[in-house]
């Protein structure tokens, strides 16, 4: 047994460190204890925003495509190191933002082309490709591990202000990932609900026999999902570091976990599920440093889909996800 | 032979040993039952700190440099069996909440989510395991009533754990050679079917994953007990997939073949990176690219060789006609594979 990192903490781990802390033992009175309560709310709905993004791409990316794409972490973080790279080199971090969520959406469907969609053709089926996906984010985990080191990078870019509003204490940055991901969120809704591809994407993730003998070119739309997921992923993988100012090559797998875990609170293949799941764990969590010792609060995200599991196995938003027999 | 070769190689066949045992637990779940546990290397885990804590005494001891839940100094085989016992009974309680109706890759990324737990729960609470740093210290079996030299304590432990292997064996050979095997392969195969012809698939799987968990405490008890430290780092999720390589590239379901493959990816590639040279690379790199290899390793034999290095026997009955057989790992129906 090798004898690994030993810092191997979910990526969720930003905000909550000083400024509650100084708050806490400054100022004991009741109108702070709301305060506290208020600022965790504005810190927690960060990090919805940031699961929302991630979970949606992940859960989409299992809907259509049938693959639980478990290097998706490695992607995000891959994406993450992309835009770095950019950003180190005097590029704004929005538009090594967009250039990172377009090299996860292109890896992501050269993933697919290149592995798993060929041991899908090969015959690879459920747990196997759980191997494969796995097996394939190892290897890009430690590829950047080779390439870049154990140390931990971070952005430079100008955080902004601090902007109160309503009790709230976020950087404009802060507000601008929240922004981004409605904005986000809202062009899949409409997407998936009202153009002639999202249609097919559901027509597909549904039954794909029965899409493809409508005359929907399974193939095409399969592609799309993969850019569409991937870009998500990219994307979701640059505002993490944006929002937890560090990161290494490992970090993604500890994020991952957290996504995992709201794609299966909202039901896997639930795009609406993965929302709301992402809302729940990222409130959870952050919330949760109230009244427990902030070392826990990614326990809470667990103990949240434990009960889940016990009281209703699929998911909150389940229906297809149960009944659904799928390869890969 | 020099001592430093003579420590390595009774190191290495400790280590064999003990691959060995927890591929067997494994493959009894995943390669014949089918239960994908990714969480197998929790239940190792359980087993090492419940040997661990076991033998080292109360936490007061050492001059009280760690803290750890309980502790007690108990004589030899109880602390090892006391850790399949404890993993035993944690295979039941995640068994019975997590193999509930779920389908393979669903379970398994369940399984993925309850290992991340496990190794968060023992990093953050300090007072039960002594957190991140781990335990340490931890005193060998019968170490002090044999009175041994060193090396003849390293042959005495490569011995012991040959012993524990052996009798591993036969129950696991026992197992997938009985009607009950036979019941477990059925299940694997196609769940729907074994429950059609009166099998209690939920108990069968629920069964073999405590046997399992309980055979991944014993080895993690006999691996504590070796090394005499034991930290979260060592046992990350990932852990499990070397395991499943193993598995993977022994042969799934078959008993000696997983041994060889745990020969193969645990002695061979592991510690074969030792013997290149440290000089011209940074701290790290060879540890990394000994991942890649892994991930390398398991890929291209699911590619080329997906039924492993000695596949698993096909069990056909002679007196009932060809086509009626149920040949090839997957029988399921596709729909909608791209």
């Amino acid at each position: 047994l090798l004898v690994r990192r030993t810092v191997a903490r979910p990526g969720i781990e930003f905000c909550i460190s000083g400024r509650i802390k100084v708050l806490r033992d400054d100022e004991p009175t009741q109108g702070a204890e709301v305060n506290l309560f208020i600022l965790s709310l504005g810190f927690g709905i960060v990090t919805a925003s940031i699961l929302a993004l991630g979970a949606v791409g992940f859960t989409l990316q299992f809907s259509v495509t049938n693959v639980l794409n478990l290097a998706y972490g490695d992607v995000m973080i891959a994406s993450a190191f992309v835009a770095y790279a950019l950003n180190s080199r005097g590029v704004n971090i929005w538009i090594a933002l967009l250039v990172g969520g377009a090299f996860g959406a292109v890896a992501s469907w050269f993933l697919n082309r290149a592995v798993f969609s060929p041991f899908i053709r090969r015959g690879t089926r459920l747990f196997g490709m759980v191997v494969v996906t796995l097996s394939t984010g190892l290897i890009i985990e430690n590829a950047l591990l080779a390439l870049v080191g154990p140390n931990y990078f971070s952005y430079s870019f100008n955080a902004g202000s601090e902007v109160h509003v309503a009790g709230f204490a976020l950087t404009v940055a802060q507000l601008a990932v929240v922004g981004l991901s409605v904005v986000v969120m809202l062009v899949v809704h409409i997407l998936l609900k009202s153009t002639q591809l999202g249609k097919a994407m559901r027509a597909t993730a549904a039954d794909a026999a029965l899409a493809r003998a409508c005359g929907i070119n399974t193939a095409r739309v399969i592609d799309a999902a993969w850019l569409l997921s991937g870009a998500l992923c990219g994307i979701a993988g640059v505002v993490l570091v944006i929002n937890t100012a560090s990161f290494q090559a490992a970090t993604g797998d500890g994020f991952l976990i957290v996504i995992i875990a709201s794609a299966i609170l909202g039901g896997i293949g639930q795009p609406y599920g993965a929302m709301l799941g992402g809302v729940v764990i990222g409130l959870a969590t952050e919330l949760s440093a109230l009244v427990i010792d902030p070392a826990y609060k990614d326990l809470v995200a667990f103990v949240v889909l434990v009960f889940v599991l016990l009281l209703r196995p699929v998911g909150i938003m389940a229906d297809v996800s149960a009944r659904r027999e799928v390869a890969g | 032979v020099s001592s430093a070769v003579f420590f390595y190689v009774t190191t290495l066949l400790v280590y064999f040993g003990i691959d060995s045992l927890a591929v067997w637990g494994l493959n009894l779940q995943y390669g014949v039952a089918g239960v994908a546990n990714l969480a197998f290397i929790l239940f190792q885990a359980a087993g090492a700190y419940t040997a661990a804590i076991l033998t080292l005494g109360p936490s007061t001891g050492n001059g009280g440099f760690q803290e750890y839940v309980g502790g007690a100094t108990l004589p030899f085989p109880i602390p090892i069996i006391a850790g399949g016992v404890v993993a035993g009974v944690l295979s039941l309680v995640v068994g019975f909440l997590g193999l509930r109706r779920l389908r393979a890759d669903y379970l398994a990324m369940v399984m993925l989510v309850v290992a991340v737990i496990g190794n968060e729960l023992a990093q953050s609470d300090t007072g039960l395991v002594n957190g991140p740093a781990g335990l340490a210290l931890i005193p060998q079996p019968l170490q002090d009533v044999l009175n041994l030299s060193p090396s003849a304590y390293q042959w005495f432990y490569v011995g012991l754990v040959a012993v524990i292997c052996v009798v591993v064996y036969f129950v696991v050979r026992r197992i997938t050679e009985s009607p009950f095997g036979r019941s477990l392969r059925a299940v694997r195969e196609n769940e729907h079917a074994a429950a059609a012809v009166g099998k209690n698939v939920a108990s069968l799987r629920l069964i073999v994953f405590v046997v399992g968990g309980v055979i991944a405490g014993i080895s993690g008890a006999l691996f504590v007990q070796f090394i005499g430290a034991w930290s979260p780092g060592g046992w990350s999720y990932v852990e499990t997939l070397v395991l499943l390589t193993a598995i993977i590239v022994g042969g799934q379901g078959n008993n000696v073949g997983v041994m060889v493959g745990a020969l193969f990816v645990g002695v061979v590639f592991q510690e074969g990176a030792r013997l290149l040279p440290t000089t011209w690379a940074p701290a790290g790199l060879i540890a990394a690219l000994q991942w890649i290899v892994i991930g390398l390793c398991a890929l291209l034999f699911l590619w080329f060789w997906p039924q492993g290095l000695i596949p698993e026997r096909r069990r056909v009955f002679p007196l009932v006609p060809r086509k009626h057989t149920v040949d090839g790992r997957e029988t399921s129906s596709v729909a909608g594979a791209p």
